[in-house]
């Protein structure tokens, strides 16, 4: 977890917290109880939370407060959870979404 | 390249297809909206609205203060599971 | 049902939470955030005087004290509506219904984007993600970063990664287009930046406050400002250069610069790659306002204050019975004006719910925001106070037409 800012000149040292284990895309990952799962999936070098519903595109976190959405991710079965203010918990399962058919969007341009 | 770039990331909106709409159509900020679906996406327009407004603004002749992109609720996008819960 | 609900946990909303309790009503805070604190938590500077304003410790004091009065907190708690039904106001979260007399908005603000070629790629965030991931979350957004866009937060954030040990490649501008004209020109990045020039005490000031005398002055500093940029805390910022390009596969690798002339424009065959892990964003802010538009108040766009704010008076009420607005909503300032202007409201809320005797206690706490404006190390806009002025007389004149 190269990642974490272990000491900080100002801040001081991390304060521990106590570990847990998820699962992001049926991976197995450790993360701190209660920290962002964003921040846990970018401690573990996980930058791509999901890809674009139409276009495939890959995204990660943007805004990290809550008002982009392009974190979502699925956590335990729940679809468009903001994975940069939702607390880590013990066990969770979390999936990232993909592409999906886009009919009306297919049907619109040859009808303008 | 700049022609490609995103402008509404939920809708993948282009720099090109507002800049057409915009001139095509010398339109409001909502008519821009509304062609282009830019700020309709899950955010709700909360990263783009701004973009939006100024290129409908700056690239048409109406008026910056005229009509601008509009609120509704629910701000933050809820299921249909919770909006007809059950209070109890 | 509350005595007063804030829709808010930021400096605004608890300050004004700690002035209603103590005035014996009943407080409940809402934020969607996980924590309490708001924007204040990411921030970190060194005071004139040597001491470290610290977001963390000063939202922890903050909650501490009003979890000590008794103020409840419901964190994790988005808010997706707010109406009026006849005395009350309803708030809708996802979960329940609640309802009030007196409602605060406090939503402070959000950020917006300079568009740049490749900003969807992931490791691209805003600059404010960047603060959050690695002041509050101690999660370092990457190793190697761009900042695009030169203002006053994103110095300010650029300072707060090199402190956590994130290497900042370079500070640059955004490509002009239609959208980034005003972020992508040399000279009104310049002019813009004047006004913080204490921040830097380095060669970008002595050099600034020198050659800014006059307009032909200000026009000698974009034209001779050095090919490599001027460093701020050891960080390349690159006035003459705009970033055109971000690229990479899956995720960031680099960015694509080029020089540009003092008016923006690119300087052909100038391009040159630069490998970073990630890149921020910074367009600046701009007051989240959407829930004070769907209850009707009415908006007016201030400049000064950063975009559109709701109307209200210096005791921040709105036009709107029981409806109340504190912190960067009204306009984008720094946590201690927003402190400040929660103390007010959380009194405005006190006498509306029928505490006697707090005109003078009202009138000093808006003193203290004039105060604190006038005493504030980071100023957003440097004309903020000509924005204030318009909205009250905005405020004048809608009570004017109202009560003819």
């Amino acid at each position: 977890m190269s990642r974490r800012v272990v000491d900080h000149p100002v801040l001081g040292s991390l304060n521990e917290k106590e570990p847990v284990s998820f699962t992001f895309n049926e991976k197995k990952y450790c993360g701190m109880k209660g920290e962002p799962i964003a921040a846990a999936l970018l401690a573990n070098d996980v930058r791509t939370l999901r890809h674009h519903e139409e276009k495939d595109t890959p995204r990660g976190i943007y805004c990290n407060i809550g008002h982009c959405f392009e974190c979502r991710v699925t956590v335990d079965g729940k679809q468009g959870v903001r994975s940069c203010l939702t607390p880590l918990e013990e066990g969770m399962v979390i999936e990232s979404g993909g592409q999906l058919p886009t009919p009306v969007r297919d049907w619109r341009s040859s009808h303008e | 390249m700049t022609e490609n770039m995103i402008i509404c990331r939920c809708e993948e909106v282009t720099y090109k297809a507002l800049v057409e709409t915009a001139n095509q159509y010398n339109c409001s900020a909502r008519e821009l909206k509304l062609r282009t679906r830019a700020g309709m996406g899950y955010c709700g327009g909360r990263t783009c609205r701004h973009m939006v407004d100024k290129m409908a603004a700056d690239l048409t002749i109406t008026k910056q203060t005229d009509i601008t992109l509009k609120y509704q609720p629910p701000i933050r996008p809820i299921s249909f599971g919770h909006l007809g819960a059950d209070e109890s | 049902m509350n005595d007063v609900i804030m829709i808010g946990a930021g400096p605004a909303g608890i300050s004004a939470a700690i002035s209603c309790a103590q005035k014996g009503l009943e407080v409940l805070v809402l934020d969607e955030y996980l924590e309490a604190g708001g924007r204040l938590l990411g921030q970190l500077y060194e005071e004139p005087n040597g001491s470290w304003w610290n977001g963390i410790s000063e939202s922890d004091k903050l909650h501490r004290q009003a979890m000590n009065l008794g103020v409840q907190f419901e964190l994790n708690t988005p808010v997706n509506n707010i109406e009026k039904l006849g005395d009350h106001w309803i708030i809708y979260t996802e979960n329940k219904t609640l309802s009030t007399n007196h409602l605060l908005l406090a939503t402070g603000a959000a950020e917006s984007p300079v568009p740049v070629p490749g900003w969807t790629l992931p490791g691209v965030m805003s600059v404010g993600a960047a603060q959050v991931m690695t002041n509050v979350h101690r999660v370092k957004p990457g190793e190697r970063g761009v900042i695009i866009g030169v203002n006053v937060l994103s110095s300010a954030i650029a300072m707060e990664l090199k402190l956590a040990g994130v290497d900042i490649a370079c500070m640059a501008l955004p490509k002009m287009n239609a959208i980034t004209n005003q972020q992508a020109h040399p000279k009104k990045v310049l002019d813009s930046l004047l006004h913080v020039s204490h921040m830097a005490p380095s060669q970008f000031v002595k050099m600034g406050s020198k050659l800014m005398k006059n307009d032909f002055m200000k026009k000698l500093g974009v034209s001779f400002y050095p090919k490599n940029g001027v460093t701020m805390w050891d960080i390349p910022i690159q006035l003459r250069k705009a970033v055109v390009n971000i690229y990479g596969n899956k995720q960031v690798e680099g960015v694509t610069l080029a020089n540009i002339d003092t008016n923006g424009d690119l300087v052909a065959g100038s391009e040159e790659n630069v490998a970073t892990d990630f890149v921020c964003i910074a367009g600046g802010l701009y007051p989240l306002t959407e829930l004070a538009a769907v209850a009707d108040c009415p908006f007016y766009l201030i400049e000064e204050l950063g975009g559109y704010v709701p109307l209200h008076n210096e005791k921040m009420e709105t036009p709107l019975n029981g409806l109340f607005v504190a912190g960067n909503i009204t306009g984008i300032e720094g946590a201690k004006v927003a402190i400040a202007q929660g103390t007010t409201a959380g009194l405005s809320i006190a006498q509306h719910a029928g505490v006697d005797g707090l005109e003078d206690e009202i009138k000093e706490s808006i003193q203290v925001v004039e105060e604190t404006r006038d005493n504030a190390y980071i100023q957003f806009h440097p004309k903020v106070k000509k924005g204030r002025k318009k909205v009250q007389d905005r405020w004048g004149n809608y009570v004017g037409t109202v009560s003819d």
